[in-house]
């Protein structure tokens, strides 16, 4: 029987922190969009705002 | 193309020195021609690779190098490859190597950038790159390309990237090395061919580094994870596509800023704009230069202290390959970043030259068994290696003539120059053998002056020696 061995060490704890760091870049995006979603409902909110005031005489 | 004859036994095929690592084939020679056979253990992966549409895509972006299929008639009954091959490829001839010690900052970046773009590609096609080596890129045509056909594996989602600690020692780390204490990145690559390892890094960076993200994440996590985590407990981690999609492109983008040009002035790098002798000299020099090449015909040059590349730039003009050298990184990065396709630059210590490296010291070659070429100039040169570095005229001319095939244009600098006065201004003992005389004595053992003039306005000479 013929043995085969993997080409390259992936090196120990290599696949752990890759979980973890795709783990914290997954956190991160939700923490951007989030705060995307929180700026864009206050700009529009301010946009809108001054928007009726300057069609306010 | 017809079939050799029944009796005719082909040459064996012995792999080269550097190709043993990887069972799914081997690269060897045969008249100069460099091919790599594809061994029946990997049949199923090459063929996933072209007919996936990932090869043509590859080559189709200049990413991978190209190659047609030789046919398999080189291998007959008593060559013992036979059991093990099942195809043999004949790649395109690349015109020089280079190996990442002789790489400039920028150059192992784009390397690295090339490295995670295959890698995003692969994904796409259901194929993942199986390591990650600086050693499987070159530079062609002012690019950096992946030539190892064979580094491709079946990818599978639930696990991670095999490859991603390699990635981070031989690119990543010697590139945040680089950002944080300017050391280049050639040295660090020399001295760990393999990749410097994670606790040697996240030792050398300094405290600073703990604010980036990035080094908090690939090397700090992966420091303290690594030392705590047994390899076996591993296995069961499950992993998603879009994770790894996510990773990559998180390294493309930490590589990417990392743009190692910087604002730092080098000893050199204004050379030509400061010197004293200014814009006048240059043009004189350059005039009996361009004169010089008229007289001369050559297929290839080695500019060797080529600084800014101002004659690297004329001498491609004749459309001949230029390896451009210079111990002078930023020099070598700058010349880099002009993408000049027939030029290629490299940051090589002529007092130190890149020696032949890896297993039995034969993996990779050493520059001066490279850069041999019919054409080798060596401008403002000679005056550094014997007055600074006391390297004697003899042993100059014997380096030069190894290097140079069939000509060099050279330029002598003498004691009363300003700048080779600046040289020994601190040094006690007087130089001796140092003059017009012991120079043109020691090159006329191995070539003969076919013409020499003095740059008007200096007392410099330049000099067309012809190979005898």
């Amino acid at each position: 029987m013929k043995t085969l061995f993997l080409y390259i060490d992936p090196g120990s704890g290599s696949y752990l922190v890759q979980v973890i760091i795709a783990a914290i870049l997954g956190g991160a995006f939700w923490i951007k969009k989030f705060w995307r979603g929180i700026r864009s409902f206050f700009t529009s909110l301010f946009a809108s705002f001054f928007t009726r005031r300057k069609k306010d005489p | 193309m017809t079939n050799p004859p029944a009796d005719s036994i082909p040459p064996p095929r012995v792999p080269h020195p550097a190709s043993f690592r990887d069972p799914a084939g081997f690269v060897f020679t045969i008249d100069d021609v460099i091919y790599r056979q594809v061994n029946r253990s990997y049949a199923e992966l090459y063929e996933q690779l072209m007919k996936s549409g990932l090869y043509a895509k590859l080559t189709h972006d200049s990413f991978l190098i190209p190659h047609t299929e030789a046919p398999d008639s080189p291998i007959q009954s008593p060559n013992p490859d036979r059991q093990s091959h099942y195809k043999t490829l004949l790649p395109r001839k690349l015109s020089r190597l280079s190996y990442p010690g002789e790489w400039c900052a920028a150059q192992l970046r784009d390397a690295a950038l090339l490295t995670l773009k295959i890698q995003r590609l692969a994904m796409e096609y259901n194929m993942t790159m199986k390591d990650a080596t600086p050693f499987n890129i070159q530079f062609d045509n002012g690019s950096p390309i992946f030539i190892d056909t064979l580094s491709f594996d079946l990818y599978d989602p639930a696990k991670p990237w095999i490859a991603y600690r390699q990635f981070c020692e031989c690119f990543l780390f010697p590139l945040y090395l680089h950002r944080y204490t300017q050391t280049g990145t050639g040295k660090i690559s020399t001295a760990w061919p393999d990749g410097i390892p994670v606790p040697t890094t996240a030792r050398l960076l300094p405290l600073k580094s703990r604010w980036n993200a990035g080094v908090w994440l690939h090397v700090f996590l992966q420091n303290h994870v690594g030392s705590r985590q047994p390899a076996a407990s591993e296995q069961n981690l499950r992993f998603s596509k879009a994770k790894l999609s996510n990773l990559i492109e998180h390294l493309q983008s930490i590589v990417t800023r990392l743009n190692p040009a910087g604002n730092n002035r080098s000893a050199w790098s204004n050379y030509y704009d400061e010197t004293i002798l200014g814009k006048a000299y240059l043009e004189e020099k350059e005039r009996l230069f361009r004169q010089y090449l008229d007289d001369i015909e050559f297929a290839d040059a080695l500019d060797l202290g080529c600084n800014d590349g101002w004659f690297s730039k004329i001498l491609t003009k004749t459309g001949a390959p230029v390896i451009a050298v210079d111990s002078d990184c930023q020099c070598i990065d700058k010349l880099y970043r002009d993408q000049n396709p027939n030029i290629l630059p490299l940051c090589v210590d002529l007092t130190n030259p890149t020696p032949a490296t890896g297993f039995r010291n034969a993996e990779q070659s050493s520059f001066t068994d490279r850069a041999p070429s019919d054409l080798v100039t060596a401008l403002a040169l000679v005056h550094h290696l014997a007055l600074h570095n006391n390297i004697p005229l003899s042993l100059i001319a014997d380096y030069l003539s190894q290097l140079a095939k069939k000509y060099l244009i050279i330029e002598f600098i003498p004691l009363s120059d300003p700048k080779a006065t600046e040289l020994i201004a601190r040094k006690q003992s007087p130089t001796i053998d140092y003059d017009a005389a012991h120079f043109e004595s020691a090159f006329s053992r191995d070539f003969r002056i076919q013409r020499k003039d003095q740059v008007p306005g200096t007392e410099r000479l330049l000099y067309l020696l012809k190979k005898i």
